[in-house]
């Protein structure tokens, strides 16, 4: 069967649930890119159902994170009580979601797209995460802290931004020069390439210390949102670095790095095709 | 004016801002790596700035002093500038630290004119500081990176060689420019340098070597990346009544520019200019009563071979457009145009030991108005020279213009 690609994922789209499944398969299972999981196929899966009609709340399973997909997604999340008003989110035992009714029977069906990833990348970058999760693996000195991160949570995942009088800002500031008067809103996550780099490991900065090497380092554009602001995002899906001025992008959600037993997610720039 | 008496001492306190102020004492480490600590590098840069004072001087008719840091690396300490001062003789004296990144001395030496402008102080001591090779590889880049927008800016995997990349990119997109340009600053910068006892880096580099470097964040090289410098630079500035009893030959601080933008590079319209130094370099334009095309000499931030590009741009020795022209053209070298751009190396060659750059910067300035470095170096008749001095990626920036003559 054909599926639709979004987001950089697989999307089986049906009336009562959606399959989303990560392109990439490993000793013929499906298996997750270099900084996607669960959560972020749920994200994916919640924002494309979203596209077709309303999600009041959703159920997430263990081995989600319910806050990373409600700040992406704006959907509230539960921790799994049976809730008949609610969509549930379940979690394969491959790099597979599944978004459904309440109640829907849901039948998954093979996707014929399948990028078979090298074995030493995907052992090297599956080893990198562990290791990069350890509590004992901390900061080496000014970071962001989990609080500073989950201020800014709905901007930097949900792309929330603030509109004035006479500008669009993001992300959003506590008080602004450009107006008093400002309204909270959510920017369409698309916009075109200004400028980029690639840092080479030994530049990248410390969060990406572990994994830079393997990925042969660190991709990031310069874009200008549509909607007027501006934005610095790493690549995903970009292994070649193709990228041109003024080239078309999409923000989605991806790991960005893990400190301290706990992961950042975040916005990543994803080539339009 | 007003005439009052202070123990056995007249003082003469003129109405605020009538005071001109001028350089009369400064004085350097060599940056590098340093095997003293930030006690010892101190000490060493304020010796040598209180015995390049001609006339009878002692620490302690300092008033005030003003100490930038960015408190990188294994010390992290508050309370720095009392600790600092302590083993510089000056002591029981009003002290603190300025921390605004890689423009903190820049913006203690505008506060230390500030202090003698306001008519509250007759000698001031304005100095920085930076020990940044006592750390671990890692720890060193985790610090690289804290003075931007970390927030934004490092969860995109950004440091500063990122940052100035990504302005590098758009630069010679919008512009006529390629990275031969940045090459051709790299070479100038390094030959400055080879010719500074004080500098970093005191070796030149060819042209091909400098555009075929290790890629450190495309497009750019480590040759157009500063290298990572320990340092102290110490200046003492002295009211106009009371700089010709210290010395003959005063630099006078002729004006004094400073400004602010956007800290993260994405909030700013414009990514191949920095609005806050075009500001800043207005002011102090304006103050001195000159134009770019008076400066015999200027110390600009080239902590990235692009943003001396940019900075001739925004400081007015190039149009808009036209500093990749201006380097190319070799008009920045050390007396082969109107004005000769980093004699010192730069922060490229001589190095950039964060919080001491700024006034490292002074150093330089001050001692070739007086015609004090080797005669290789030497601007010929310098008498107009500039400071700049920028912290992160362009978020705050001072400038000052000096000059041989008061006005």
């Amino acid at each position: 069967m054909t599926a639709a690609v979004a987001m950089g994922y697989l999307i089986d789209h049906h009336a009562d649930f959606t399959v989303v499944q990560s392109p990439f398969t490993f000793n013929g299972q499906r298996t997750y890119g270099a900084d996607s999981d669960g959560t972020t196929l749920a994200v994916a899966a919640l924002l494309h159902r979203l596209s077709h009609e309303p999600v009041p709340r959703v159920t997430v399973p263990e081995g989600m994170d319910g806050d990373v997909v409600h700040w992406a997604t704006g959907v509230e999340t539960y921790d799994g009580d049976d809730d008949a008003m609610a969509w549930e989110l379940y979690l394969g035992d491959e790099a597979i979601v599944v978004l459904a009714r309440h109640g829907a029977d849901v039948e998954l069906h093979a996707l014929e797209v399948e990028v078979e990833v090298d074995p030493d990348f995907q052992n090297a970058i599956t080893d990198a995460w562990v290791r990069e999760l350890k509590e004992t693996h901390v900061s080496q000195g000014a970071y962001v802290s989990r609080s500073q991160y989950e201020e800014a949570a709905a901007s930097r995942l949900g792309l929330e931004g603030q509109k004035t009088t006479s500008a669009v800002i993001w992300p959003p500031r506590y008080s602004s020069s450009a107006s008093s008067m400002s309204t909270r809103t959510r920017l369409a996550a698309k916009g075109s390439v200004q400028s980029w780099t690639t840092l080479s490991a030994a530049g990248a900065p410390s969060e990406f210390s572990i994994r830079a090497p393997i990925l042969g380092g660190i991709t990031t554009v310069f874009m200008h949102l549509d909607e007027g602001p501006s934005g610095v995002f790493l690549t995903v899906d970009d292994e070649e670095n193709h990228l041109e001025f003024g080239q078309s992008m999409e923000l989605v959600v991806r790991r960005v790095y893990a400190q301290e037993g706990f992961i950042r997610y975040g916005l990543k720039a994803r080539a339009i095709e | 004016m007003t005439v009052v008496r202070r123990g056995y001492e007249m003082l003469v306190v003129r109405r605020r801002g009538m005071v001109d102020v001028a350089v009369v004492g400064a004085g350097q480490t060599k940056y590098g790596q340093h095997s003293l600590g930030l006690k010892g590098m101190w000490a060493e840069a304020a010796q040598r700035a209180f015995s390049s004072i001609d006339g009878e001087f002692r620490p302690s008719e300092v008033d005030e002093a003003f100490i930038g840091s960015l408190a990188f690396g294994g010390s992290q300490l508050g309370n720095t500038a009392a600790l600092l001062t302590e083993h510089s003789g000056l002591d029981s004296i009003p002290v603190r630290r300025v921390e605004n990144a890689c423009a903190s001395s820049g913006f203690a030496f505008r506060d230390a004119w500030l202090a003698i402008k306001s008519g509250e102080a007759d000698i001031v001591v304005a100095g920085g500081i930076e020990k940044m090779n006592d750390l671990t590889t890692e720890r060193k880049r985790y610090w690289l990176g804290v003075s931007g927008d970390t927030e934004w800016e490092r969860l995109a995997g950004l440091t500063f060689p990122g940052t100035y990349a990504l302005m590098a990119r758009r630069y010679f997109h919008e512009f006529d420019s390629t990275h031969d340009d940045l090459v051709h600053v790299s070479v100038k910068n390094h030959l400055h340098g080879s010719l500074n006892p004080l500098a970093h880096i005191q070796k030149e580099v060819d042209f091909e070597k400098a555009a075929n470097g290790f890629m450190v964040a495309d497009p750019l090289t480590l040759y157009d990346c500063c290298p990572t410098s320990d340092g102290a630079s110490c200046v003492v500035l002295a009211a106009d009544h009371v700089a010709r009893r210290l010395t003959d030959t005063p630099v006078w601080v002729r004006g004094s520019g400073a400004a602010s933008d956007h800290l993260a590079l994405h909030d700013r319209p414009s990514i191949t200019q920095l609005k806050a130094t075009g500001k800043a370099a207005k002011k102090a334009y304006g103050m001195a009563g000159l134009s770019a095309h008076e400066i015999d000499l200027a110390e600009v931030h080239d902590c990235f071979t692009i943003a001396e590009v940019m900075a001739t741009e925004d400081l007015g020795f190039a149009q808009r457009g036209e500093g990749g022209l201006f380097a190319r053209e070799g008009r920045g070298r050390l007396n082969e145009g109107r004005t000769t751009i980093n004699a010192s190396g730069g922060l490229k060659a001589k190095g950039h030991p964060l919080g001491a750059t700024g006034t490292g910067q002074v150093v330089e300035v001050f001692k070739q108005l007086r015609h004090e470095v080797d005669a290789r170096r030497q601007v010929s008749d310098a008498s107009v020279g500039l400071t700049h001095n920028v912290g992160g990626s362009g978020a705050t920036c001072a400038v000052h213009i000096f000059g041989r003559d008061r006005q």
